[in-house]
């Protein structure tokens, strides 16, 4: 940064006061450069961190919903309650039932369509298109149409089987229909993120292990996989972090229900805030699920670290 | 970015309630100038004939009121407390708003709606009854009661019967006087049940309001207030029609289970094929019935059941006004011809429920024995204050408690001793959230 913002006033300043006040005219310098950024950390500040802080001085605080309602600076009250909260640790089980099953599903089966894309196969333009689509959705959408799909008497699901379940007010199929929705919606971009990466595997190694007379399994083994490791931890922390949070998708299918079997823990925070009127709670849960996925999320990414290594 | 989403959006709402009290009514002229005063009408109808009664009723108030005119502004039941959440926060709210009673008393608390006290003109509030006026009688939040809506459309639970298969069976056809008890029931649902067919179906998608509302055949409350502090019970009354319906389902097989993931309209198909006898549902659903019978099917509403009364938790439904709103006089007039005895008896006719105008109560049409609207403009007589309706919480008891423990009570997964612990346990906890 200080490379950049250096060379127009190098060249424009000159003349005898150059050099003369080092001091001052560094911090004129790193002034020239505030101004030059403010066009563009204004936005920044005012959309993202600004309300950003504003949610966790929220969470130490028992905002209501309500316009008779005074709001007072509460510490770590919020916090207490939620940790002896058996609704929030229930929602909170579900969430990581939820985002690590559908993380490691979507992996599996987003590896195994992009190996068959990254196949010299007919019509694979087609195909690869096919597999984008979902993404194309938006995730009221892919909910409605899903809902749809499993309705207890006109869903394609029923009808295809001959069953009369109610999938999605079961109190144990819920969760694992949820979970088959996430991992239908999620698998384009793990699929694409995939192939890309697949398709940046040297020729030469799968050349070379193939004199050495190894068959398709070994080759998927010792070369494609080592080689896509870096793209693996990166797409699946990623999917795991959008899974946890994922809100729309379930609110449409559920809205958490039956008996919150699926409430996971952002939907858990929207009810707080909007059906039951406790904003500064709802903001402690924001805060603590963030810590909580950057806790998961740091060891995760740490360990692969140190395995690399 | 989405981990932060729900922090952002809270923060977002909460922002908008710290500058909301300022920024409403752009587009709201006052009538001073000779502009028309703009009033927002949010309306929940849903059925065909009911919005159709409500824009026919807008449509004649702004033909004969070219000062006052008014926007009808469609809802959804679905997802009308996160609207109102939002637009009351929003200090942006409909000025006039239909909801119902077990949802007012929490906005009422928090200072949205308008106290109707001494505001309601003499002819509508001498027309309603005050029972009906004590379902929308709330805490104000702080110290007083007020009233926070006009009660308008009223619902009991009937019996809706297949009358070929009750005459086969040669039991008694109760009458709004003579009607059956519980006992009665039990024996009649016995009865009906044979190879393949069950004498009762209880959809139990949405137990809790069912369950509270005919508790109080047996005087069952579950709700205990004393020196301002609510908690929940659940003794022997409060047992009784949960463990009935249960022996039903359990001890003599004559309720289906199958049908207890139902919601409401569910079990028709059922109904029309004769598979079973009996359903237990709102006035409302004689509509569905009447619509979808197959030709050649007879049915009749029987009246409510008596336990040690025929008194059932009565629901409104409701017209506010909104605190916020700059033209609360105007609004009040609407509601006023809304809701006057004519227009009340189209509205109750559209949505096939019960008005809380008396004058509504004595149109021919909602006496005559056709659908059963004798039975079910006869049953309002037994509607009392539900006493859920006065529990600040009851929603979040409602969702996160007693919802799950009754559908897992009426699974057969718990004992009543465990459901009653949970409600009252569980419950307390919520409830004292709320007290605070």
């Amino acid at each position: 940064m200080t490379a950049l913002a250096e060379r127009p006033y190098g060249g424009s300043r000159g003349g005898p006061q150059g050099g003369s006040q080092g001091g001052s005219q560094g911090g004129r310098r790193s002034r020239g450069a505030l101004a030059l950024m403010l066009p563009a950390l204004v936005p920044v500040l005012v959309f993202s961190v600004g309300p950003l802080l504003y949610g966790i001085l929220l969470a130490f605080t028992d905002a209501r919903s309500g316009r008779n309602t005074e709001t007072s600076f509460v510490g770590l009250e919020n916090f207490a309650e939620l940790l002896s909260d058996g609704d929030f640790w229930e929602s909170f089980r579900i969430g990581l039932v939820w985002g690590l099953s559908v993380t490691v599903l979507q992996f599996l089966a987003s590896l195994g369509l992009a190996l068959l894309l990254n196949q010299d196969l007919r019509l694979r333009g087609v195909a690869r298109v096919l597999a984008v689509v979902p993404w194309a959705m938006p995730p009221v959408v892919i909910g409605l149409m899903w809902r749809l799909v499993y309705h207890p008497d006109a869903g394609l699901l029923n009808g295809l089987f001959g069953t009369r379940v109610d999938w999605l007010h079961d109190f144990s199929l819920a969760l694992p229909a949820v979970i088959v929705v996430g991992v239908w919606t999620g698998m384009p971009q793990t699929t694409v993120v995939l192939l890309a990466g697949l398709q940046n595997v040297p020729k030469e190694l799968y050349e070379a292990v193939s004199v050495d007379g190894a068959g398709a399994w070994r080759r998927f083994w010792n070369v494609t996989l080592p080689q896509l490791r870096p793209v693996i931890v990166a797409i699946t922390s990623l999917d795991f972090v959008w899974n946890i949070n994922q809100f729309s998708l379930v609110y449409v299918l559920t809205q958490g229900g039956p008996g919150g079997r699926t409430r996971l823990p952002m939907l858990f925070a929207y009810e707080e805030a909007f059906r039951y009127g406790f904003f500064g709670y709802a903001a402690t849960l924001g805060v603590a699920i963030t810590i909580v996925v950057l806790a998961v999320l740091g060891l995760y990414l740490w360990r692969q670290a140190r395995e690399a290594d | 970015m989405r981990r932060l989403g729900a922090a952002l959006a809270v923060a977002a709402v909460a922002l908008a309630a710290g500058c909301g009290s300022g920024g409403d009514g752009g587009d709201a002229a006052s009538g001073g100038n000779g502009q028309p005063v703009r009033l927002r009408f949010l309306s929940l109808a849903w059925q065909k004939e009911s919005i159709e009664a409500n824009k026919q009723i807008v449509a004649e108030w702004n033909t004969a009121n070219p000062k006052i005119q008014v926007e009808y502004v469609q809802g959804s039941w679905d997802n009308v407390n996160d609207q109102l959440v939002t637009s009351f926060e929003a200090g942006d709210p409909p000025d006039v708003i239909h909801d119902d009673s077990p949802a007012l008393s929490s906005f009422a608390s928090r200072g949205f709606l308008l106290d109707l006290t001494g505001k309601v003109p003499a002819g509508l509030k001498n027309d309603i009854p005050q029972a009906a006026w004590d379902t929308v009688t709330f805490s104000d939040g702080k110290s007083g009661q007020g009233v926070y809506g006009v009660p308008f459309l009223q619902e009991s639970q009937v019996l809706i019967a297949n009358k070929k298969l009750l005459d086969g069976a040669g039991v008694r056809l109760p009458t709004p006087d003579a009607p059956w008890t519980w006992d009665e029931f039990a024996d009649v649902a016995k009865k009906l049940t044979k190879k393949g067919a069950y004498g009762v179906a209880w959809p139990m998608k949405s137990p809790v309001n069912k369950v509270l509302n005919l508790a109080l055949n047996f005087g069952g409350t579950f709700f205990d207030t004393q020196n301002g502090k609510t908690t929940v019970k659940a003794g022997a009354q409060e047992r009784e029609v949960l463990q009935r319906i249960h022996d039903q389902l359990y001890t003599d097989k004559s309720a289906d289970p199958s049908a207890l993931g139902m919601g409401t309209a569910d079990p028709l198909p059922g109904f029309f094929a004769g598979k079973y006898a009996i359903l237990p549902a709102g006035v409302y659903l004689r509509q569905q019935v009447a619509e979808q019978a197959p030709s050649g099917f007879e049915w009749v509403t029987l009246p409510p059941l008596k336990g040690v009364t025929s008194q059932q938790g009565a629901v409104s439904q409701t017209l506010s006004v909104a605190a916020d709103s700059e033209h609360s006089d105007e609004a009040l007039k609407f509601i006023a011809y809304f809701l006057n005895g004519p227009n009340q008896a189209k509205l109750a006719k559209g949505d096939w429920l019960l008005p809380t105008s008396t004058t509504a109560a004595k149109d021919p049409a909602l006496t005559t024995e056709e659908n059963g609207w004798d039975v079910a403009t006869a049953s309002a007589k037994d509607l009392v204050v539900a006493p859920f309706l006065k529990v600040n919480g009851y929603d979040e008891w409602k969702s996160k408690v007693a919802t799950p423990a009754m559908q897992e009570y009426f699974a057969d997964k718990i004992s009543l001793d465990e459901l009653a612990t949970r409600l009252v346990e569980e419950g307390n906890k919520v409830l004292e959230r709320y007290s605070r």
